[in-house]
């Protein structure tokens, strides 16, 4: 029992990967808090799916936002309040599906979140249908014959919009998902975390991810690299695959401006106000 | 029309500063102590079409434009073809001569001037021209020449020695070529001109706003750049995403940690968020939406007005929870509102909306701020002990705290239990519906204490409207001496019936700006109302208050239920 343990009954499959997901952000936020990450700050929000229920099983205060959507939620925290530390779980339905703007969007403005995706390539909560990551010819329930669409790739897709931190973790390797989680939080600026996790009821592929995952040595220097990397299909590169320095959303255009810590007083607010609307007049 | 009232049409395309001439005119009105309304009848477009201002003014007071004008200046043909029949009888055509071949065009009542020629002497002539409408007012309202450069200075400060220059010939011309001059009154009103996104964002603010999120859409871009304005010197954080549906749930994300939001849009916007809506009912997330509404289904008629939104606002979001629903009626009333559904929406918790039509939201009338009068937002605060969310409470009403604490904060779209975590099973199912609906029966008991109606005369027939209709409809009453009792419903969910038994049993006149209706039915089903005639518009245009009138007089004596 950990003291992230809430006491709600967890319903995922047995041998689901989220379990592994799960334990290495336990794992994180304990290794946060070694590195002086006041675990009062990190505040989470989650889509709908399977992997959303991670926020009824994880002692974190945060929102439980809507399909798709939970990504702007959590933008939303992080322009209220860039003290905290925000992660958004999300799905890949969620993050690649329904919410596409919004990740392409958090990207592009280098908003100060973590977007972790529990990419499985089905959607498993409403019963295995074909999702954004589904492999081409993919069979379920909405697609007898195999999907008729190539999958959409992550990776490149993140790098392209601009985000300042991109990485690829498997929940096969959970301390090495862990490692990843702390980079991740403790950048600053846009984090995309693809976590690789199989669904063994609707997409068991276990085995040849475990064939194909590589951890990766070194991360590139050049996005050219970086993009070769996250397209390679011989092999799939796990580890930090992009990172940059680049002032998050927030900062560049507040400066180090809190709207909720700085908030004015009544009476300073009713103040200013009072000179603003009699120069505007 | 009142006596003392004068009205100022300037139309042409759009990009000769038609709309600045009509704000400087309103300006210099105001500086002549009188009262103003200024409404804006502009496009979707940038540049040509046909735009046009109205500003129209008066001594004491005045709640709405008139569309039959004393002095017209039209700086293009079409503004004259277009604008013939809003000529008051003795009024005066000042028009661009250079539009027509020969110079003069054929009106006996108008004065030809070569606006664009005598623009020609300066840098772009073509969007100069709009000067030359203020220059001529002023020359035709007699105003000493060095109040014209004052106000010069003021209003086209930006290249202001060209613009006084081109004004200067332009006013010397007019005063030669005028065959009469309409001097005005100077009265002692003494408060400024505001538009009603201004006032919006003006009384949020005064309650405490932190956070404004909004993607543009007419007629509520002009909150997003007020505010854009105003963040640095307020402290406020605003921010344009990529769609409506990131405004909202970024709006519920930063008031789920303390931030006072609020977000603007019009009806197509505000359909992308109702999900979000929803989530706020049932998260219990305070979130108010300013919905400013333009002609619809659809994509409608952008630029224009109606009241076509009141069952949408009503009824947006899956689900049941309570919201709260308020239409201002005027400037000083959109300053309150604001600041009132701010409030009540972080004291209960719950989404409101501040409904609103573009001819509130961009006219521009006179009003006081009294920024004391106002509330403040302060929630209520979890103190100490283990902290639930969604704790019981007498007037089902939770504590609130924010992260970082220590203890765990959950805010949750599923059905949940007191603390925010997920559940099924049909008696948490049951008391969480039943809290959130109490919520609204405290709602209620606090409205009773706030004026949910305004009532205004005396007379025997009984007006009821809400909205800008009620500025329409007080004006209308003032230009033909219209004896009646007009009832504007401010809060319009929860409906106010207690406010009004005392209509019950007396025939009523609905006036607003719909095809079908919605207000009405609202009336009958909700208050119970003997609704007996129904005058409506629906054309995207503000009722003109001496068209609207005679409707109003044509009605009186009822012609049984409608």
């Amino acid at each position: 029992m950990s003291v992230l343990d809430t006491n709600a009954e967890n319903t995922w499959c047995p041998g689901c990967g989220n379990f592994a997901i799960l334990n290495a952000v336990k794992k994180s936020v304990e290794k946060l808090g070694q590195a002086g990450v006041d675990p009062r700050r990190i505040v989470m929000t989650a889509g709908i799916g399977q992997h959303a229920k991670i926020f009824d099983y994880l002692s974190l205060s945060g929102f439980y936002g809507l399909h798709g959507r939970s990504m702007a939620t959590a933008q939303g925290i992080s322009f209220a309040n860039p003290h905290l530390k925000v992660i958004d779980f999300g799905g890949d339905g969620d993050t690649f599906g329904e919410g596409l703007e919004h990740i392409v969007f958090a990207a592009k403005r280098n908003a100060d979140i973590t977007v972790l995706v529990h990419d499985n390539g089905v959607y498993a909560l409403t019963t295995g249908q074909t999702a954004p990551t589904s492999e081409r010819g993919f069979v379920g329930p909405s697609t007898p014959r195999g999907s008729a669409e190539d999958p959409l790739r992550p990776i490149p897709l993140m790098l392209e919009a601009g985000a300042s931190f991109v990485a690829r973790g498997f929940a096969g390797h959970v301390e090495h998902l862990a490692d990843l989680i702390v980079q991740a939080i403790q950048h600053e600026g846009f984090a995309l975390l693809d976590v690789l996790q199989p669904c063994v009821t609707f997409n068991n592929n276990w085995k040849e991810l475990r064939e194909k995952i590589e951890i990766i040595d070194a991360t590139p220097e050049k996005k050219e690299d970086a993009l070769a990397m996250a397209k390679r299909e011989d092999k799939i590169p796990i580890g930090v695959i992009w990172r940059e320095e680049k002032a998050p959303f927030l900062r560049s255009a507040y400066g180090n401006w809190n709207p909720v810590a700085d908030a004015q007083s009544k009476q300073e607010r009713r103040e200013r106000l009072g000179s603003v609307i009699e120069k505007d007049d | 029309m009142q006596e003392e009232a004068f009205t100022f049409l300037v139309g042409g395309e759009a990009g000769q500063g038609v709309k600045k001439a009509g704000t400087a005119a309103s300006v210099l009105f105001s500086r002549m102590g009188r009262a103003v309304f200024q409404m804006d009848d502009y496009q979707s477009l940038i540049r040509g079409g046909h735009n046009f201002s109205v500003v129209s003014t008066a001594l004491d007071r005045i709640s709405s434009h008139y569309m039959k004008s004393h002095l017209m200046v039209a700086l293009d043909e079409r503004s004259v073809q277009e604008h013939a029949e809003h000529l008051r009888e003795g009024g005066l055509l000042i028009y661009n001569g250079d539009v027509y071949e020969d110079g003069s065009g054929d009106f006996p009542e108008g004065v030809g001037l070569p606006m664009t020629t005598l623009a020609r002497e300066y840098p772009n002539p073509g969007m100069r021209v709009g000067v030359a409408a203020v220059a001529a007012l002023c020359a035709a309202i007699h105003l000493p020449l060095q109040e014209m450069e004052d106000l010069f200075r003021s209003e086209y400060g930006k290249d202001f020695d060209n613009n006084l220059a081109y004004g200067k010939t332009v006013y010397e011309k007019t005063k030669e070529a005028l065959p009469r001059r309409f001097p005005l009154k100077r009265g002692t009103v003494s408060s400024s001109l505001w538009s009603g996104n201004e006032a919006i964002a003006v009384g949020a603010c005064a309650a405490g706003l932190n956070a404004y999120f909004a993607y543009p859409m007419t007629p509520a871009s002009s909150i997003l750049h007020c505010l854009a304005n105003w963040d640095e010197e307020l402290g406020l954080v605003v921010v344009q995403p990529e769609s409506e549906v990131a405004v909202a749930n970024m709006a519920l994300g930063a008031a789920s940690v303390g931030a006072r939001t609020m977000v603007g849009t019009s009806g197509g916007g505000f359909a992308l968020m109702t999900e979000a809506f929803s989530l706020a009912g049932m998260a219990e997330t305070p979130f108010l939406v300013v919905l400013s509404s333009r002609p619809g289904p659809a994509t409608g008629v952008p630029t224009y007005t109606e009241q076509g939104d009141l069952d949408f606002a009503l009824s947006a979001g899956h689900g049941e929870f309570p919201r709260i629903v308020a239409s201002p009626g005027s400037v000083e009333d959109a300053f309150r509102l604001a600041a009132e559904l701010l409030d009540l929406v972080w004291t209960f918790q719950t989404p409101g909306i501040l409904l609103t039509e573009k001819h509130l939201s961009e006219s521009r009338m006179n009003a006081t701020f009294d920024l004391e009068s106002v509330p403040w937002v302060e929630p209520l605060l979890h103190r100490d002990g283990p902290y639930a969310r969604y704790a019981a409470s007498e007037n089902g009403v939770s504590p609130l705290l924010f992260p970082p604490s220590d203890q765990c904060i959950k805010w949750n779209s599923y059905e949940h239990d007191e603390r925010g975590i997920t559940i099924e099973d049909p008696l948490w199912t049951v008391k969480m519906h039943d809290k959130r609906a109490s919520k609204r029966d405290a709602l209620i008991e606090t409205l009773k204490e706030k004026e949910t109606v305004q009532v205004f005369g005396e007379g025997e027939q009984i007006l009821f409207t809400y909205g800008s209709t009620t500025s329409s409809v007080l004006e209308a009453c003032r230009a033909d001496g219209l004896d009646a009792t007009v009832v504007q419903i401010l809060y319009l969910e929860p409906f106010p019936v207690w406010e009004l038994k005392q209509w019950r049993n007396r025939p009523v006149t609905v006036v607003e700006q719909s095809q079908m209706g919605q207000f009405v039915r609202l009336l009958k089903e909700r208050g119970g109302l003997n609704v007996t005639s129904f005058v409506n518009q629906y054309d995207g245009r503000p009722f003109d208050p001496e068209a609207l009138s005679a409707r109003l007089k044509k009605e009186m004596g009822g012609r049984g239920a409608v």
